[in-house]
């Protein structure tokens, strides 16, 4: 379970996370939903411990992810696909990340299967295409068989059949019991994937909801999403004049 | 600490940069061996040992902004790639992660520098040969000491970089700051003659090419084993600045 405590986090005078207090639950697909630049980034970052909140808590089943021993093996992080080396192998890079949790080499490759890479697993990484960043990032994520997933817009650049796949793998976490977190804007996209979504505007908590609650009182989920974040936005088109 | 050495060694060792820079570390300091012995060869009078030693070394002025640069690139090439969030993700405890890269970086710069060292000192040797110039051999300890002492201050030379890198976080800049550090003080202390000494053998590369890589340090410089110290304790000051740095900043 991952639990934020009145968690907060100021950039200058920019708020970008404020007092967010949620309770994300094992056994199914949670949704982080928000507008960009509405702080989702950031909590996940912090939930890694990466940026340090100015106030309140991230806990991981009751402690801060700095303090557990072996991080990778509780849990596993997607957080952009770009978090690796361009000159390293993508076998190198999982095979690094694994030692340094106590991870056998056989699991390496075990991951590279199931996401797909074992025959891209000696190229370079920087020579992997978006959709196999993206898939080398998700095999980071479950390199430590982490009873907790956190993954910060996995489906970008991913095609149909990627999407799809992401989907599926994050639905079968959650049905072995695993809290799954996953940050997306894409509301269509969430409606198909979650459960449970947290949406959160301006780094505040907007809702802690199912998503058929939040699609109940709307013609849409994107309807509801957009009255939802409507007051939040930093930034919008007028539409053509 | 054992796991994040592991790590440290895996990342080390899988990108070419890393190779690149060793290899041409020690042909760089093999050629420079070279072309000394090969100059001496007609020279009148005759080289002497020393001469030929102190002279065949002097490869380490390029090596030493090799081997620094591959200390930089140690933490630098994390922060512009994005790499140091799956690092951080990993280890959590930076400041074992900073610890691990120094021992890592450190050993293998050490070795590097130990056999460039060696290879300017050889190829200097072997391109003397047939010549009435006098062969130095290891066993003098006059000069096997400063063989050793350059490849300890390529390797703290490393380890600079490793904690420049820590404090500066980009490539560009760090490596900059790096060889500025190394020649701008050496300039300064030239503008003022003979009293620049005094604040001189305090600077790496007068240290390098007067005290540490020579067999009788120039006068009014500090004996070859104390420059290598006073190298090593700039790192350890560099790399503890990183250390405090690191705990407080966003990844």
């Amino acid at each position: 379970m991952i639990e934020l405590r009145e968690l907060t986090k100021r950039y200058g005078g920019r708020v970008a996370v404020d007092e967010l207090s949620v309770r994300v639950q094992p056994g199914a697909v949670t949704g982080f939903l928000g507008p960009n630049g509405s702080g989702k980034s950031t909590t996940m970052r912090m939930i890694l411990g990466l940026d340090a909140p100015d106030r309140g808590d991230a806990l991981i089943g009751g402690v801060p992810y700095a303090n557990l021993k072996w991080p990778l093996k509780t849990v596993g992080a997607l957080l952009d696909a770009g978090a690796f080396h361009p000159g390293r192998s993508g076998r190198a890079h999982l095979a690094a990340l694994a030692a340094s949790n106590d991870i056998p080499g056989s699991r390496v490759e075990q991951v590279l299967r199931i996401v797909g890479l074992s025959d891209a697993a000696t190229r370079r990484a920087g020579t992997y295409s978006l959709g196999m960043r993206q898939r080398l990032g998700v095999a980071v994520a479950l390199l430590g068989d982490p009873a907790v997933l956190l993954l910060d817009e996995p489906v970008n650049g991913l095609d149909p059949e990627g999407i799809r796949w992401i989907r599926d793998l994050l639905r079968g976490l959650a049905a072995e019991g695993r809290t799954v977190f996953v940050s997306s804007h894409l509301i269509a996209e969430m409606a198909l994937t979650a459960d449970r979504l947290v949406v959160i505007g301006r780094g505040r908590l907007l809702a802690e909801t199912t998503v058929a609650a939040l699609a109940a009182g709307a013609d849409s989920l994107e309807d509801a999403f957009l009255r939802l974040t409507s007051e939040t936005t930093d930034y919008r088109g007028v539409g053509t004049p | 600490m054992k796991n994040a050495a592991r790590m440290e060694w895996i990342k080390l060792r899988s990108v070419r940069t890393t190779w690149w820079l060793a290899i041409m570390a020690v042909v760089s300091m093999a050629a420079a061996g070279a072309g000394v012995g090969l100059g001496y060869r007609s020279h009148t009078p005759v080289a002497t040992a020393a001469q030929i030693l102190d002279n065949s070394l002097g490869g380490a002025i390029l090596a030493q902004l090799l081997l620094g640069a591959l200390g930089v690139l140690v933490m630098t090439g994390e922060y512009g790639t994005g790499m140091i969030r799956s690092t951080f993700a990993a280890v959590p405890r930076r400041r074992r992660v900073l610890a691990a890269k120094v021992a890592v970086c450190g050993g293998a710069a050490l070795a590097v520098g130990l056999v460039a060292s060696f290879a300017g000192y050889l190829s200097g040797q072997l391109a003397i040969r047939g010549t009435a110039i006098p062969a130095a051999s290891l066993g003098d300890p006059a000069i096997l000491r400063p063989v050793l002492l350059t490849g300890v201050y390529l390797g703290a030379t490393a380890l600079i970089g490793v904690g420049i890198g820590t404090i500066v976080r980009h490539s560009g800049a760090a490596i900059g700051t790096l060889f500025g550090l190394m020649f701008v003080p050496v300039i300064v202390a030239g503008l003022f003659g003979e009293s620049g000494i005094g604040v001189g053998r305090f600077f790496p590369l007068l240290m390098l090419l007067n005290s540490i890589a020579v067999t009788s340090p120039v006068p009014g410089l500090f004996a070859g084993w104390i420059s290598a110290l006073l190298m090593c304790g700039y790192a350890a000051v560099v790399i503890l600045c990183g250390g405090v740095l690191l705990r407080h900043r966003d990844a």
